[in-house]
């Protein structure tokens, strides 16, 4: 992609800062709606950064988001410093989370959350390291059809 | 006016100072200073009335039907809000209110309670036979509905697609009284009362049906003095009237105007009630994140505390609220409507939205998205050479929103009198 037809920006998230759950989010969804985008289109992508960045401030200890957008596609990284995943395929499924009573107690973790990118997304990739950090790539493209 | 954004709420040149404190209220952002007066941007406005409460000169003000434009009408029926019955204190009953409505001038006067309870037995039927999506979005605040089409989009779909007590009363009105009085319907004038600043908005350009079934809203600011005063001719039938209440009021539909009284009434649905536009607003984002899908009814006001907290009222909201608790408490769960008639008339659509709400979103930066990225990448570095204070001097709420406005062509940078200072 030429540097000038993209759109980018960085944002940081801390672990455990629930008081700003969402606001990483709400800013993408934001810049989404002023360049322009389908609304179903934004909906994923609300959707998928929500789950991204909420998964960082339960898990993790701080993380790195990147927004890249063009016209064809919106790419969100999330790069976060954290316990990591040991079983990737197994956290894919729907259902099975390691959330802790609390946070259940709060509405969270009720095993959605990478399905759920999954869902959302047109190409949606993991790599984790255990005991180091995730590494979250997110691509939705405008012509996408999903859900 | 313009049929597609008429508004209710406009600013009053003349008494305009030019101060700032409509713009950091406006919670959409849609108000500017320029040339010294503020201005409202009408695809922004969402007639929340936020800048009437935030104006400290009046200078804002809400159209709203006056009463003597009522003269073109034969026979003039009033719709009150159960707001009403909080305005008067614990000695006044809601029947002597009505009554009074009847000396004011209008030839019929319906209690909005037992309208409010059909309407929670239509959701509640609603609810049962629709199980996706989730959550449903109550359409009873205007304010919501235009702020959802507005700023989310998407969730347009996920309104609850029954119109609201007001609008069916007048509808079931509009449908027996021509016959009944044998009138011409244009000869019958159907009006609600209220405190809200917005409904003139839903009445004059509806968003979910060719035309509403009200003639007109006025503020209960307005009529108050004439209900005042009528009340205090007739002490000694009020007397009477406390010896003989005829008022069937219902215990469920009673509360409607506070918030939590819509969901209130629900059995077998989960409801969530918010108030306030900004909490509304943190609301709505986390449905539009997909977040609340346990939820079934998700109740939302943008006035503090509900239509009780609306900008156009006289008693102050909380000694109203309590006057509201006290009948709801007194009918407590009292039903007065037979739920059979309600599902009758549901299922001859005689209650659902015409057609559905549809966005109405705000333009983006340009048509074409490769322009409108280079265009955020422009706001992106205009706004980091901004003082981020916010002081709203340059006649935009924020240093966001005047960097937006620069790329939009619609302010400049030395509108800012901090850069300005820095270029000297």
């Amino acid at each position: 992609m030429p540097d000038e037809s993209v759109f980018r920006q960085e944002f940081r998230v801390r672990g455990g800062d629930f008081a700003k759950a969402g606001a990483v989010a709400c800013r993408i969804k934001e810049l989404l709606k002023e360049i322009g985008f389908d609304a179903r289109l934004i909906r994923r992508a609300a959707i998928a950064s929500y789950e991204a960045e909420m998964n960082v401030i339960m898990y993790a200890q701080e993380a790195r988001m990147d927004l890249q957008v063009s016209p064809e596609e919106v790419r969100i990284t999330v790069d976060d410093r954290g316990p990591g995943i040991a079983d990737v395929p197994l956290a894919m499924t729907e259902g099975f989370s390691t959330a802790t009573p609390e946070m259940r107690e709060l509405g969270f973790g009720a095993g959605m959350g990478l399905p759920n990118i999954k869902k959302n997304a047109d190409i949606f990739s993991v790599e984790s390291e255990v005991g180091r950090g995730t590494h979250l790539e997110i691509i939705i493209r405008s012509n996408g059809h999903r859900p | 006016m313009s049929e597609k954004y008429f508004h209710a709420n406009h600013i009053i040149r003349e008494k305009c100072v030019g101060c700032v404190h409509c713009l950091t209220a406006c919670p959409t952002r849609a108000i500017r200073v320029r040339d010294g007066k503020a201005r409202i941007i009408d695809e922004l406005c969402i007639d929340c009335g936020e800048c009437i409460r935030a104006c400290p000169y009046d200078a804002v003000e809400s159209y709203t039907t006056s009463f003597a434009d009522l003269h073109v009408f034969d026979y003039k029926v009033a719709i009150p809000s159960t707001v009403i019955y909080g305005q008067f204190g614990s000695a006044t009953l809601p029947n002597e209110i009505l009554g009074a409505l009847r000396q004011v001038g209008f030839d019929e006067v319906y209690d909005p309670s037992a309208i409010c309870e059909l309407n929670t037995a239509a959701i509640e039927e609603y609810l049962s036979e629709h199980l996706q999506p989730r959550p449903l979005i109550s359409s009873t605040c205007p304010v919501v509905v235009r702020l959802i089409q507005r700023r989310y989009p998407s969730l347009c779909a996920q309104i609850l697609p029954i119109e609201p007590p007001r609008e069916i009363a007048a509808k079931i009105l509009r449908t027996i009284l021509p016959r009944t009085l044998n009138l011409p319907p244009e000869k019958i004038g159907i009006i609600h009362i209220t405190p809200c600043s917005a409904k003139m908005v839903s009445i004059n350009s509806p968003a979910t049906m060719k035309r509403s079934y009200l003639d007109g809203a006025i503020s209960v600011r307005d009529i108050y003095p004439k209900i005042l005063d009528a009340l205090r001719k007739s002490q000694e039938d009020a007397l009477m009237r406390h010896l003989f209440p005829d008022a069937l009021l219902s215990g469920i539909g009673m509360g409607w105007s506070l918030s939590g009284g819509e969901i209130r009434g629900l059995k077998k649905h989960r409801g969530v009630a918010v108030s306030g536009v900004r909490d509304t607003m943190r609301v709505l984002d986390q449905v539009e994140a997909g977040l609340l899908q346990d939820v079934d009814l998700l109740e939302c006001t943008v006035c503090p505390d509900g239509c009780v907290g609306g900008p156009l009222e006289i008693e102050n909201r909380f000694l109203a609220k309590s006057r509201i608790l006290e009948l709801v408490n007194a009918a407590g769960d009292r039903a007065v409507v037979d739920h059979k008639d309600v599902s009758r008339l549901y299922h001859k659509d005689f209650l659902s939205f015409d057609h559905p709400v549809t966005p109405a979103e705000k333009p983006p930066l340009d048509p074409d998205p490769a322009r409108a990225i280079r265009k955020a990448r422009r706001r992106e570095k205009i706004f980091t050479r901004l003082p981020h204070k916010d002081c709203a001097a340059c006649g935009a709420p924020d240093c966001r929103t005047l960097a937006e406005d620069i790329v939009r062509g619609v302010a400049e940078a030395s509108d800012c009198p901090f850069v300005k200072k820095e270029k000297r």
